[in-house]
């Protein structure tokens, strides 16, 4: 990917494995504006989250992301008692995968 | 031609022969309302005459085409050019019809034709200067990014077809071959003059809604023939020329002149790009970065440091971001800030050679930031690129024309940014 330059390569590394640890912080902060029923709040950190774990490399969590967003997004409102119980349910794995990635120290 | 006005109706399909019989004698009287005065310039296609409008008193120009060519072809230009306002596009007065053959009243535009400018020089062994050939080449993406906005796309642009007129001045005409650019042009439908011709349109396999592209491809084979002083490629027959254009490496607009800022010949060699999707998408975006290279090169080009200002409300996007411009410039200023009223401030403070613009912003959104920058003209020598999750095509097609590149953020984004950068960097 960066190919030809090592130092970039090297601080992307790091970027990467810092941006995993503070993953599982992330996501506990999308599951309490969810709980405080702060639901634009929770869609814009989805939102946030959707964009940076692909750029930085984790597919997984910026589709369970977007999914979250998506949702939010379709209520158009404040979202009905299922659709917020899938969504949490959507949090709460990509809170696992998350907190995998941040153990791995990926 | 010699007649250096109003010039004679497209170059068009190739093969066609100019008649020896004029359309309208001279001294006839069009609708009772437009007297023939003499013949401007005959083409293939037609002719146009200069006329004396005997109502309103002033000169026009009377285009006719031959009865050979499709009948809808002046009804499509006249239309086309009745949709547009722009002093870089001719006016159209009127249509009607004479005799049963049917003409468009036009402004009578004086000056000189592009062509006959650049075969004078090229006659004198002399070519244009960088920042004339700057200005022309601006003057003409900025007519054709209205035609574009207008849904329509050219397709026959070429020196011929660019008229320079007093006071600075410079027109596009002939609109004849002009389509809406939704529509695909006619499978082998082969129209427009050759050596402008993008390799697709040689073919006749233009993609449904790509017809702009063609007109990027021809100003940036204009913009090559201005600078060098000869036609990028050579060969007289489609299928030698679809070769010569699609054949990479592409020809060389450095080699023919030490004195061009390498974001110039950058910018037109991605115009003349054999892939239509490698082009800028469309005369607004060519605009925009033909107006930066302006921009640099007046102010020195290599003196200023490559600038960067990123705008997300993310922090990890932000070093995310940086990292990348990094990697493709490791001296760039970089600048950073969460939202879009800031971003504008820091524009104004100072533009920026590259502006990464997150869309969805806290305050006013990216799309915002953007409409503010150009209406203000703010952003002129910046190139904005949005970096977006999730835009959606309306956002990507007005950000297209408010010239500004969109990016998807994911894996792919490094490489692409790091091409952007080393696409766009001026040569130290």
């Amino acid at each position: 990917m960066a190919a030809g330059r090592p130092g970039v390569e090297a601080l992307l590394a790091v970027a990467r494995a810092e941006f995993a640890q503070r993953l599982p912080a992330k996501m506990a902060e999308v599951e309490k504006l969810l709980s405080d029923a702060a639901w634009d709040e929770a869609r814009r950190a989805a939102h946030k989250l959707r964009g940076s774990a692909a750029t930085y490399g984790f597919p997984a969590l910026s589709t369970a992301a977007a999914a979250i967003e998506d949702e939010l997004l379709a209520a158009g409102g404040p979202p009905q008692a299922a659709v917020v119980a899938r969504v949490m349910d959507l949090v709460r794995g990509a809170r696992a995968d998350a907190e995998r990635a941040a153990a791995e120290g990926r | 031609m010699s007649d250096p006005e109003n010039t004679a109706p497209g170059s068009a399909e190739a093969g066609s022969v100019p008649p020896e019989v004029p359309v309208f004698p001279l001294g006839e009287v069009l609708g009772g309302t437009y007297e023939i005065k003499s013949i401007l310039g005959a083409g293939g296609m037609g002719e146009v005459y200069d006329a004396l409008d005997r109502v309103l008193n002033r000169r026009v120009a009377i285009k006719v085409v031959r009865a050979s060519i499709a009948p809808d072809y002046l009804l499509r230009e006249g239309r086309a050019l009745a949709a547009i306002h722009h002093p870089g596009v001719v006016t159209v007065h009127a249509m009607g019809e004479h005799k049963g053959t049917g003409f468009l009243v036009l402004e009578r535009v004086r000056g000189l034709s592009l062509d006959r400018l650049l075969q004078d020089r090229k006659a004198r062994g002399e070519r244009f200067a960088v920042d004339e050939a700057l200005e022309l080449l601006v003057a003409v993406a900025d007519a054709l990014s209205v035609v574009h906005r207008a849904g329509l796309a050219h397709r026959d642009v070429k020196p011929g077809n660019v008229m320079m007129a007093p006071g600075g001045r410079v027109v596009l005409m002939d609109f004849g071959l002009v389509l809406p650019h939704a529509d695909r042009p006619g499978h082998r439908s082969v129209a427009g003059s050759l050596q402008y011709m993008a390799p697709e349109a040689l073919t006749g396999d233009v993609a449904e809604g790509a017809a702009t592209l063609l007109d990027v491809y021809a100003l940036g084979v204009l913009g090559y023939e201005l600078l060098a002083g000869v036609l990028p490629f050579e060969g007289a027959q489609p299928l030698d020329l679809y070769r010569a254009k699609t054949r990479q490496p592409g020809p060389r607009l450095a080699s023919h002149r030490t004195d061009l800022p390498a974001s110039l010949s950058d910018v037109i060699g991605q115009m003349m790009a054999p892939e239509p999707q490698e082009r800028p998408q469309g005369a607004e975006a060519a605009l925009w970065q033909l107006r930066s290279v302006r921009t640099r090169a007046a102010a020195g080009g290599s003196v200023r440091p490559f600038s960067v200002l990123i705008v997300d409300d993310d922090a990890d996007m932000r070093e995310a971001l940086s990292l990348y411009v990094r990697a493709a410039a490791p001296d760039a200023e970089i600048e950073t800030t969460g939202d879009g009223t800031q971003a504008v401030r820091a524009v104004r403070r100072r533009v920026p050679d590259l502006l990464l613009l997150d869309l969805d912003l806290p305050d006013i959104n990216g799309v915002e930031v953007c409409m503010l920058l150009r209406g203000m003209q703010l952003g002129d020598g910046c190139l904005i690129v949005s970096v977006s999750g999730r835009a959606t095509r309306a956002d990507v097609e007005l950000l297209q024309q408010l010239g500004v590149r969109s990016v998807e953020k994911g894996p792919g984004l490094m490489n692409e940014l790091v091409d952007l950068v080393h696409g766009i960097r001026p040569t130290r």
